[in-house]
């Protein structure tokens, strides 16, 4: 044997390399996770942010859900989800980055669960926890999937953009994740494909050569 | 011999005439390996599903800036690798050190971007959604692919000396690309952060 010295260049680069796949694969999203919570705002719990919604509560028992912004996965990884409310109103979007997103939407309880649906049967179960985050299953095209989606604060969360383009309908859905991350989905006269990145900080994103601004989606 | 020595490695089907030389192995295992590389993984991030997190660094405010900090310091050390190449072939004049020089920073330049290369290829997946996004991923995948044939020819003696200078230059020119279309990319949408 000559030269070993490549070889081990080569075996260590491996070695790394599955080392930091398991590191991802074991907690990665719980470390990603962990890391930012510092950094939002601390939430205030969903029953002291009541008093200064906007809409006077009907009975002195109701209490409204906060209005905010959660973002996260299912917890299968298959897919982002995404959930704002607002005014006891919620709109929820799943999106697999690839094929499959489906837009949700419902009222929030009083108790803080969510029961949203969308088109083809889409259904979400869910409830709020103190703010937090939300919990729950989402069930689209047939597979039913538990997800857990964490508060979530600019430019993290839910964006959508409408347009016609060049004739053709254009949807877009993103969601920001915490790290920056986007999932997203572009739905051309209803053909869903991966949508290009938006910029964050402003919503603008080019679609076939046209300069859109996606918009933080609101129920 | 029915494989001109030569088609492996320069890509371009030659004529087939035996000639004395090194045993076509030499070239066809690296150029194989480096195929199944860059296979392996451009197969991987395709089929796998993108995990969208992964795990950060402390002190960096996203994903995106740590690994276009490591990216860059890849990048550094692949100009010193580049320079350190000069000085072993006698372009530049070099210290008695200059092939370790060489050795060891090509092994740091790798090994930082093996990490890099993990969260690429785990939580976003080979994309193809822009022209800058689709060079990256075929590029990033190539490249480790061009790294270990790389690797693997140097252990190899009584090569044709122009090989190494040629393979270790499209590494050096595929590197450079793919920092161009992501960490430079990052730097200039979101500002030289940390």
């Amino acid at each position: 044997m000559k030269r070993p010295g490549p070889l081990l260049t080569l075996l260590a680069g491996l070695v790394l390399g599955l080392f930091l796949l398991t590191l991802n694969a074991t907690t990665g999203t719980k470390t990603a996770s962990s890391s930012y919570e510092e950094k939002s705002p601390s939430p205030a719990p969903a029953r002291s942010a009541a008093s200064t919604a906007p809409t006077p509560a009907p009975s002195p028992s109701r209490v409204p859900a906060a209005d905010a912004d959660y973002a996260g996965r299912t917890d299968d990884d298959a897919a982002a989800i995404a959930v704002t409310v607002r005014d006891d109103k919620a709109i929820a979007y799943y999106c697999d980055g690839r094929a499959e997103e489906s837009w949700l939407r419902g009222d929030v309880e009083d108790d803080g669960t969510l029961r949203l649906t969308g088109q083809h049967g889409a259904k979400l179960d869910g409830t709020l926890r103190d703010g937090k985050r939300v919990e729950g299953t989402v069930t689209v095209g047939g597979g039913r999937h538990a997800f857990s989606a964490d508060r979530a604060t600019k430019p993290s969360g839910l964006w959508r953009a409408t347009a016609t383009v060049r004739s053709a309908k254009i949807d877009g859905g993103w969601i920001v994740l915490k790290d920056g991350t986007q999932v997203g989905i572009l739905t051309r006269d209803g053909k869903p494909s991966p949508a290009p990145a938006i910029d964050p900080e402003t919503g603008a994103v080019t679609v076939y050569g046209q300069q859109l601004t996606a918009r933080p989606a609101t129920p | 011999m029915t494989v001109d020595p030569n088609a492996a490695t320069q890509g371009f089907p030659g004529p087939g005439r035996a000639r004395p030389g090194p045993h076509p192995a030499r070239y066809l295992v690296p150029a194989l390996v480096a195929a199944a590389v860059a296979l392996a993984l451009g197969v991987y991030g395709k089929v796998h599903d993108p995990a969208g997190t992964a795990f950060n660094l402390a002190g960096f405010s996203s994903t995106g800036a740590v690994k276009s900090w490591l990216a860059t310091a890849a990048m550094f050390f692949a100009l010193v690798q580049l320079v350190s190449a000069a000085m072993l072939y006698g372009r530049l004049p070099g210290p008695a050190w200059s092939g370790r020089l060489h050795r060891w920073s090509g092994r740091a330049a790798f090994l930082i971007a093996v990490p890099v290369a993990v969260h690429c290829l785990y939580a976003l997946g080979y994309q193809t959604y822009e022209t800058r996004v689709m060079w990256h991923s075929l590029l990033g995948c190539f490249f480790f692919g061009a790294f270990s044939a790389k690797m693997l020819l140097l252990r190899s003696e009584r090569l044709p000396g122009w090989l190494l200078p040629v393979v270790g230059g499209l590494v050096f020119a595929v590197l450079t690309i793919i920092w161009l279309t992501s960490a430079l990319w990052f730097f200039r949408t979101f500002g030289v952060t940390t």
